[in-house]
C-alpha cells in the first residue's frame, strides 16, 4: 500500500526464462573508468553476464543497443557476481564471477571508438579456482587487514567456507552445526565472518580464529574428528534472532558498524558485539534489503523490497518512504548513474532490471469504471414508473399459481368388503416454465383413510398434465366429521435470479360422496332428535336430490328418504310436499350433521343449476343445545378418565416396595402397568371417537346457528374458528378450555354490552377445567347475544384501541429521537487484518 | 533448458524467493532419490538438508503470524476460570465496556458492537471477541461477524488451516507425527526448530508440538529464549495462560524482541487485565521505541477499554512511525467520522483510496462521509460502486442500508423504504434496518406493523437502544403505559445517558403515581 510509485529512469527485460537471485546483481564501476560512473553487472542461473552502463535520454527510456556494454555466455550457472580488488599487484577493481562449482576473476576492459557506439568492451579471464564442494555464496573483503587488495571466502553448501588469498587457495573450515547455508558477510572493524546458522541464531566468527583452526581438508572423514573439528571453531558471539535470515549486510561509519540482518519477519540492526541496536517488525514477507549511510547523523537508512512489489526506505525504525516498484525485486543496489548520484538499482527474479528513483508520481490505483450508460432521463422516468407499478402490484397480490389441481371423483362407490372411492388428481401445468419439485399430498380427516397420501414428481418439464389415482375407504366405527379432504400441491418455480426456485403451493379441497360412508335404508318414523330447515323455494323432490339414494321406482322416496350409516345408525330425511321444509330426524344428534350438510349442499347446487340465486335456507326452531351439552360432557368426562388413569398409574409406581420378591414385585407392577396402557388406549380410542362426535355436532350447531341468524360467511369464519380450533385433542391442552377462552373473548370483545365487560380479564394460562358449567354458560350466552342481534366482527378491537388512541391528539414522533443515525452503524470498514 | 544446477542450491533458492510449492517438490525429488528418505537422522547432510528445507517450505505455505490469529471460542468465553475478580473495577477491566473514562463518544453518536464498546473502523479477529455477559449473548453471531463463532477455539479455524494443509499433499501427510522420535529430533537444535514450526504451524498439533518444545528446552539447558516462547505459545493454544505468561516472561529476561512482548501482552489481555497489557507494551516501547506493532496494540487496547481520545492519539503515534499503516488511517478516519468531522474523515478515506485499497467497506464509507460532508454528487455514484463490489449479500445489505439512509437525508422516504426492504432481502438480521423501517411504517400510520417490526429489532440486538426508545415512545403514545416502561427501562439499560429515555421513564412514573 502506498501513495507512490518508483519513478522509472530506465528498464530493462533480461532474456527469456532466465532465473535471477539475490546475487546476481551488482553495481560498481567495473572498467575503472575513473570517472566514477557505475555499471551495472547482471549475472543469471543461464549463465550469461552482462554489462549495462544505461544512459537514458530523458526518464523512463527504454534499453538502447548501446546502452549494454557486454554480454557473454558462461558454461555455468552465474550464483553471484561481485566487484572488488582481487588481482594481486593492481588495486583496480575486478569482476568475481561465482559458479557452482568454480570461481573465475575478469578484468573488463574497455576500447573507445572513434563514435559512442564504437566503444568495444571484452572480459579476460585473470585466474579461475575449481571448486571441490558446491558454492553456494560468497563474501569478500580485506580479511586479516591486509591493505589494497580483496580476499574471497565461499560457503559450500555442506557448511564449509573456503578462503582465497587471490590466486592462491588458503584454507577450508567446517562450520559447527551446520545443515543450511544463510547469509555470509564480513565485518572489516572486527575482523569477522558473520552468518545465519540453521538454529536460527546469527554467529560471528574471527577470522583469525578460523585461521588457526584445524584444517578441514587434512581432517579425516570421521565423525568423531567432524565433530571435534567442529568444537574448536569457536564462536566470536552469538545472537538467536529465532527465525532464518534473508540476508546480513555490514555498514560503517564514524568509528563503528552496524551488522544489519534481514529475517524472515522482522529486520534487526546489530551492535558490533552482537547486542540488538533495534529491531523493527515487518508486515510483508521482505525479499531483498540494503542499508546505506543516511544524510543525518546517528542514523541508516534501509532499503526494503517486499514480495508486495514495495519498497520501504526507513530510517532506522520510521518509515520515510513508501513506494511500489513494478516488480518485487530480490536483488536492490544503490549507485551513481550517469551523473545521477543514488539511483536505486532493483532485479526481479525474472529479470526485470530496472533503475529508478523516488517520486511523487502517484501510484494511482486505476479503479476499474462502473458500467455505465447514457442517462436518458425519459427512458429512466419510464423505467422507474414501471418497475414501482410493479412492486406496488407484487405488494398487493402474492401472484397467481400457475399450477392447478384438478380432481375427478368416481362417483360410483364400490361396495365390496369396505366401501370405497376412487378419487383422481390431474396436475394441469398453465404456463411454459419449468416446475421443479413438485409433491403432491392429499389428506383426509381420521377415521377416513387413503391408500396413498404422497405423491412426487419431481421435475416436470414439457409435460403438463399428471394424473394420480387413489382410494378412500372408512377405517374405524364412526361416521367422519366432515367428508372433506385437502390436496396440496407444492412446487417451486425457478427464476433467473434464483435457481432454487420460489416455493409455490396450489391447493384444493374436494368432497366425497356420501354414498362412502351410508347407504339407503328404510325410513324410520320415530326419533330422538329432530332437525327442520326452511327455505324460501318450493320443495323438490329428494328423488332428484339424491337420486343415487333413491330407487327410481319407489313412489314414497319423493317425500321420505332413509339413510344408515356404516356405522349403523339411521337418519330419516323427510320433505314437506306443501310447505317449503325438510326435515331431518335421528336417533343421535351428531348423525343429523353429515345428512344436514349434504342436504343444503344438494339444495344450493339444485338452485344453482336452475338459476335462481336468492335461495336461502333458514332454521327456525331453537337450537338444541342441551343435547350438544350432553356431548359435551361425555368427551370431557373421558379426558377426565384419562386423568385418572393417568394419576392411578403413577400411584402404583410409587408404591414403596420391599426388597425381598423385588423381581415379582416389579413381574406385577408391569402386568398392571400393561393392562392400565391397554385401558388407557381403548379410552383414547373411545375419546377419539367422542371427539369426532362432538366435531360433527359441534359443525350442526354452527350450521344452525348461522342458518337461524342468517350469518354472513365471515362471521361463520369467525364461529368456526372459535368452535373448531385447528388443533390436536390432546390431554395439556383439550377443546373444551380453548374453545370456552375463544368463546369468552367474543363475548369479552364484540359480543359484549357494555365496556365494563371489555376490563374482565381472564386468566391466560389454559388448563384443564373441573366442569364443562363455565363452558355451557358461554356458550347459552353466546347463542343468547347472538339472538339479540350480536355481530361478529373482529375488527371491532382494533376500532376500540384506535379510539383510545386518537382523543390524545397524538402528537407526531419526533424524528430526531427515533432514527438515532443508526445510519452510520455501518461506516465501519472491514478491512481484513493484512499480513 | 540452458544450465544444470545443483538441485538442493536450486531447491534452496526457490526457498530464499518463496516458491515454495517449487521447493517442496524439489525436495522431495531429492528425498526420493537419497536413501536416507524419512530417516533424516542418519548423518547424511544432503538429505537432512533437503528434510529441513522441506518441512520449512511446508511451514511457510500456511504460516499466519500467531499474534494475529485470535479466536475465542464459546467454552473458553463462558467457562473462564482465569478471571480475577468477578466485578472489576472501573476502568480496569475489558468486560465493562461503559466504563469510560476518556469520554468516548456516547452511543447516540457512534453506534456500539453488541458487547457495548463504540464500533471501530479496522475489523480484526479481536473485535469479535468482546466478553458477552450470557451464554445467550455468546451464542449470538455479531452482525459484523461472517460466521459463528466456534465452540472452542480448538475446533474452529485452527482446524481449516490444518486441513487446508493437508489439501496440498493429496498423497497424506509428509511426516507421520505418531511415529517421529521427538526425543531424538530435540537433541538436534538445528533441525528441531524447523520441525517444530512445522507441527505447530502445518501439522497443528498442539500437543506434540508442546512435547518437542519441552524436550527441546530442556536439552538447550533452559537457556535459548526461542524454546521459551514455544511453549508459551503452546500454552496460550491450549488455554493455560498463567503457565503460557511465566515461559514469556522468561523469555524476555534473556532476550528483548518485539513478539515475545506483543505475546505477553495478548495473554494479558485474554486474562481480562488490560491495564498490565499496556504496562508491558509501555515497557517494550522504552526498549524499542517507535515500534508500530507496540504502539498500534496499546491504542487497540484503549480503544477496546472506550478511551476513544487516547486510542486515536496512539493511532497518529504510529502513523508518525508508519504513515501507510491502514488500520492507523482507518480508526482515525472512523473517529473523525464519529465526531462530526466527516470532511476530515472524507480526507483519510480517500488516502486509502490512493493507497489502494479497493473495496465494498471503503466505497462505501466514502459515500457516507461525502453525504455528511454534504457532497451528494459524490454519494450515490460512491455507493454505487459499493454495491457493485460487494462480495456477500451481508455487505450488499450493508450499502442498501446506507443507501436508505441517505434517502431518508433526502427526504425520498419511498425510496428509503424500499432500501430498507432490501437490506432485509440481502440479510435477514439487519436489526438497524428493522428499526429504520419500524420509524417509516409509524410515519405512514401502520402502528402494528411498526411494532412488529421494533420487536423484531430488539430481539435480534438488544444493545442497541433505538428500537427499545422507539418501542417505548410509540407504545406510549397509543396508551400501553406498561409495556412503554418496560421498554424504555431496557432502553435505559443499553445505553444510561440518553435523556429522552429518561425524560419518558419520568413521565411514566408521574403518570403511575397519578393513577
Amino acid at each position: 500500500m502506498s501513495l507512490f510509485k518508483a519513478r522509472d529512469w530506465w528498464s530493462t527485460a533480461l532474456g527469456e526464462k532466465e532465473e535471477f537471485d539475490q546475487g546476481c546483481l551488482c553495481v560498481a564501476d567495473i572498467d575503472n573508468s575513473g570517472s566514477g560512473q557505475a555499471k551495472i553487472t547482471v549475472g543469471s542461473y543461464m549463465g550469461y553476464l552482462r554489462i549495462f552502463n544505461p544512459h537514458p535520454v530523458k526518464p523512463g527510456d527504454g534499453m538502447q543497443a548501446e546502452d549494454l556494454l557486454l554480454e557473454v555466455q558462461l558454461r555455468d550457472p552465474i550464483l553471484q557476481v561481485e566487484v572488488g580488488k582481487f588481482v594481486s599487484g593492481t588495486e583496480l577493481l575486478h569482476l568475481a564471477v561465482l559458479h557452482c562449482r568454480k570461481l573465475c576473476v575478469y578484468a573488463v576492459s574497455g576500447t573507445l571508438g572513434n563514435v559512442e557506439h564504437g566503444n568495444q568492451y571484452q572480459i579476460k579471464l585473470m585466474y579461475e579456482h575449481n571448486l571441490q564442494r558446491t558454492a553456494c555464496n560468497m563474501t569478500y573483503g580485506p580479511f586479516g587487514g591486509v591493505k589494497g587488495r580483496d580476499l574471497i571466502c565461499i560457503q559450500s553448501m555442506d557448511g564449509m567456507l573456503m578462503l582465497f588469498e587471490q590466486e592462491s587457495y588458503a584454507f577450508g573450515r567446517f562450520l559447527p552445526g551446520f545443515l543450511l547455508p544463510g547469509p555470509l558477510t564480513y565485518s572489516s572493524r572486527t575482523d569477522s565472518f558473520i552468518t545465519v546458522s540453521s538454529c536460527q541464531q546469527v554467529e560471528s566468527y574471527k577470522y583469525q580464529v578460523l585461521a588457526f583452526a584445524t584444517d578441514a581438508d587434512e581432517r579425516q572423514e570421521t565423525e568423531q574428528q567432524k565433530l571435534s573439528s567442529g568444537k574448536r571453531l569457536v564462536m566470536d558471539w552469538v545472537l538467536n534472532i529465532g527465525e532464518q535470515a534473508l540476508d546480513i549486510c555490514v555498514v560503517s561509519f564514524n568509528q563503528t558498524s552496524s551488522v544489519f540482518v534481514l529475517g524472515e519477519r522482522n529486520f534487526f540492526c546489530l551492535k558490533d558485539n552482537g547486542q540488538i541496536r533495534f529491531m523493527k517488525k515487518l508486515d510483508c514477507s521482505p525479499s531483498c534489503f540494503l542499508p546505506y549511510c543516511s544524510v543525518s547523523e546517528g542514523t541508516i537508512n534501509t532499503l526494503v523490497g517486499n514480495h508486495n512489489g514495495m519498497l520501504h526506505v526507513y530510517q532506522d525504525v520510521t518509515l520515510k518512504w513508501a513506494t511500489q516498484l513494478p516488480h518485487i525485486p530480490v536483488a536492490v543496489k544503490v549507485g551513481n548513474l550517469q551523473d545521477l548520484k543514488g539511483v536505486i538499482v532493483t532485479l526481479s527474479d525474472s529479470g526485470h532490471l530496472q533503475c529508478s528513483y523516488l517520486g511523487t508520481d502517484p501510484s494511482l490505483f486505476q479503479a476499474p469504471k462502473v458500467e455505465s450508460r447514457e442517462i436518458n432521463y425519459e427512458e429512466l422516468d419510464r423505467e422507474m414508473k414501471e418497475l414501482q407499478k410493479i412492486i406496488k402490484e407484487s405488494t398487493k397480490t402474492q401472484g397467481t399459481s400457475i399450477l392447478h389441481i384438478v380432481q375427478a371423483i368416481d362417483s360410483e362407490v364400490r361396495v365390496e368388503a369396505v366401501p370405497s372411492v376412487t378419487v383422481r388428481y390431474c396436475i394441469t401445468l398453465q404456463s411454459r416454465l419449468a416446475v421443479q419439485k413438485t409433491k403432491l399430498s392429499i389428506c383426509v380427516q381420521p377415521p377416513l383413510a387413503l391408500t396413498h397420501d404422497q405423491f412426487i414428481f419431481g421435475d416436470i418439464g414439457k409435460v403438463f398434465f399428471y394424473s394420480v389415482a387413489l382410494s378412500v375407504f372408512l377405517k374405524g366405527n364412526c361416521p367422519p366429521a366432515e367428508l372433506e379432504g385437502n390436496a396440496v400441491a407444492s412446487y417451486s418455480m425457478p427464476t433467473d435470479l434464483n435457481p432454487e426456485g420460489i416455493p409455490r403451493v396450489a391447493q384444493c379441497k374436494f368432497r366425497l360422496p356420501l354414498r362412502l360412508i351410508c347407504f339407503p335404508a328404510q325410513p324410520s318414523k320415530t326419533a330422538n332428535h329432530k332437525l327442520t330447515i326452511d327455505t324460501n323455494k318450493s320443495p323438490v323432490s329428494l328423488v332428484n336430490l339424491f337420486p343415487d339414494f333413491a330407487d327410481q321406482s319407489n313412489e314414497d322416496q319423493v317425500n321420505v328418504l332413509g339413510f344408515q350409516f356404516l356405522t349403523g345408525s339411521r337418519i330419516t330425511l323427510l320433505a314437506s310436499k306443501t310447505s317449503q321444509r325438510y326435515r331431518i330426524q335421528s336417533e343421535q344428534l351428531e348423525d343429523l350433521w353429515l345428512i344436514t350438510k349434504e342436504l343444503t349442499f344438494r339444495l344450493e347446487e339444485h338452485f344453482k343449476k336452475q338459476n335462481s340465486k336468492d335461495f336461502t335456507c333458514t332454521f327456525s326452531g331453537s337450537v338444541p343445545l342441551q343435547e350438544y351439552f350432553k356431548l359435551i360432557d361425555r368427551h370431557f368426562e373421558l379426558r377426565l378418565n384419562l386423568l385418572k388413569r393417568r394419576l392411578l398409574t403413577r400411584f402404583k409406581d410409587k408404591t414403596p416396595a420391599p426388597l425381598q420378591h423385588l423381581d415379582t414385585l416389579l413381574e406385577g407392577t408391569y402386568r398392571q402397568i400393561i393392562a392400565l396402557a391397554d385401558a388407557a388406549e381403548e379410552n383414547q380410542a373411545n375419546m377419539f371417537q367422542a371427539f369426532t362426535k362432538l366435531k360433527s355436532a359441534t359443525q350442526l350447531v354452527i350450521m344452525l346457528i348461522s342458518l337461524w341468524q342468517k350469518l354472513s360467511t365471515d362471521q361463520v369464519t369467525i364461529l368456526e374458528a372459535t368452535f373448531l380450533p385447528l388443533m390436536q385433542d390432546t390431554q395439556e391442552l383439550g377443546w373444551e378450555e380453548s374453545v370456552d377462552a375463544a368463546i369468552s373473548h367474543l363475548l369479552r370483545t364484540c359480543l359484549s354490552k357494555s365496556s365494563k365487560e371489555q376490563v374482565l380479564t381472564l386468566t391466560s394460562q389454559l388448563s384443564i377445567p373441573k366442569d364443562t358449567s363455565r363452558l355451557k354458560k358461554h356458550i347459552t350466552l353466546l347463542c343468547d347475544r347472538l339472538a339479540k342481534g350480536g355481530r361478529l366482527c373482529l375488527s371491532t378491537d382494533t376500532n376500540i384501541q384506535q379510539t383510545m388512541v386518537m382523543p390524545g391528539g397524538c402528537s407526531p414522533i419526533p424524528e430526531s429521537d427515533l432514527e438515532e443515525r443508526t445510519g452510520v452503524q455501518d461506516s465501519t470498514t472491514m478491512f481484513t487484518n493484512h499480513r | 533448458m540452458g544450465l544444470e544446477m545443483e538441485p538442493l542450491l536450486q531447491a534452496w533458492s526457490y526457498f530464499r524467493r518463496r516458491k515454495f510449492q517449487l521447493c517442496a517438490d524439489l525436495c522431495s525429488q531429492l528425498l526420493e532419490k537419497c536413501p536416507g528418505y524419512q530417516e533424516p537422522d542418519s548423518e547424511f547432510t544432503v538429505s537432512q538438508a533437503a528434510w529441513s528445507l522441506k518441512t520449512r517450505a511446508l511451514t511457510e505455505m500456511v504460516y499466519v503470524d500467531e499474534i494475529d490469529i485470535d479466536q475465542e471460542g464459546i467454552a473458553e468465553m463462558m467457562l473462564d476460570e482465569n478471571a480475577i475478580a468477578q466485578v472489576a473495577r472501573p476502568g480496569t477491566s475489558l468486560k465493562l465496556p461503559g466504563t469510560s473514562q476518556g469520554g468516548g463518544p456516547s452511543p447516540a453518536i457512534r453506534p456500539v458492537t453488541q458487547s457495548g464498546r463504540p464500533v471501530t473502523g479496522f475489523v480484526r479477529p479481536s473485535t469479535q471477541s468482546g466478553r458477552p455477559g450470557t451464554m445467550e449473548q455468546a451464542i449470538r453471531t455479531p452482525r459484523t461477524a461472517h460466521t459463528a463463532r466456534p465452540i472452542t477455539s480448538a475446533s474452529g479455524r485452527y482446524i481449516r488451516l490444518g486441513t487446508a494443509s493437508m489439501l496440498t499433499n493429496p498423497e497424506g501427510p509428509f511426516l507421520n507425527l505418531s511415529r517421529l522420535n521427538l526425543a531424538k529430533y530435540a537433541q538436534k537444535p538445528k533441525l528441531a526448530k524447523a520441525l517444530f514450526e512445522y507441527i505447530f504451524h502445518h501439522e497443528n498439533d498442539v500437543k506434540n508440538a508442546l512435547d518437542l518444545a519441552a524436550l527441546a528446552t530442556e536439552h538447550a539447558q533452559y537457556k535459548d529464549w526461542w524454546w521459551k516462547v514455544q511453549i508459551g505459545k503452546c500454552y496460550y493454544r491450549l488455554g493455560l495462560y498463567r503457565e503460557a505468561e511465566k515461559q514469556f516472561k522468561s523469555a524476555l529476561k534473556q532476550q528483548d524482541m518485539v513478539d515475545t512482548i506483543l505475546y505477553l501482552a495478548k495473554v494479558y489481555f485474554r486474562l481480562d487485565q488490560p491495564l498490565t497489557a499496556l504496562h508491558v507494551f509501555k515497557q517494550g516501547l522504552a526498549r524499542f521505541p517507535g515500534e508500530v506493532t507496540l504502539l498500534c496494540g496499546i491504542a487497540r487496547i484503549y480503544e477496546e477499554m472506550n478511551n476513544i481520545s487516547l486510542a486515536a492519539e496512539y493511532y497518529r503515534e504510529v502513523l508518525k512511525q508508519d504513515n501507510t499503516h491502514v488500520e492507523a488511517i482507518a480508526c482515525i478516519g472512523s473517529n473523525h467520522f464519529y465526531s462530526d468531522q466527516p470532511e476530515i474523515a472524507l480526507r483519510f478515506y480517500r488516502r486509502l483510496l490512493q493507497m489502494g485499497v479497493y473495496n465494498c467497506q471503503l466505497f462505501n464509507n466514502l459515500g457516507l462521509c461525502c453525504f455528511y460532508a454534504q457532497q451528494y454528487d459524490m454519494t450515490l455514484t460512491s455507493l454505487e460502486r459499493a454495491l457493485s463490489l460487494a462480495e456477500n449479500e451481508e455487505e450488499a445489505a450493508d450499502v442498501w442500508y446506507n443507501l436508505g439512509h441517505v434517502a431518508v437525508g433526502i427526504g425520498d422516504l419511498n425510496l428509503a423504504y424500499q432500501c430498507f426492504k432490501l437490506t432485509l432481502a440481502n440479510n435477514n438480521d439487519h436489526a438497524e434496518a428493522y428499526n429504520n423501517l419500524a420509524v417509516l411504517e409509524i410515519r405512514r400510520g401502520h402502528i402494528e406493523q411498526a411494532r412488529a417490526l421494533l420487536q423484531t429489532a430488539s430481539s435480534l440486538a438488544p444493545h442497541m437502544y433505538e428500537p427499545h426508545f422507539n418501542f417505548a415512545a410509540l407504545s406510549d403514545q397509543v396508551g400501553d403505559l406498561q409495556r412503554s416502561f418496560i421498554a424504555a427501562q431496557k432502553s435505559k439499560e443499553a445505553f444510561p445517558g440518553h435523556v429522552d429515555t429518561q425524560q419518558l421513564i419520568k413521565q411514566l412514573k408521574q403518570h403511575f403515581a397519578m393513577l
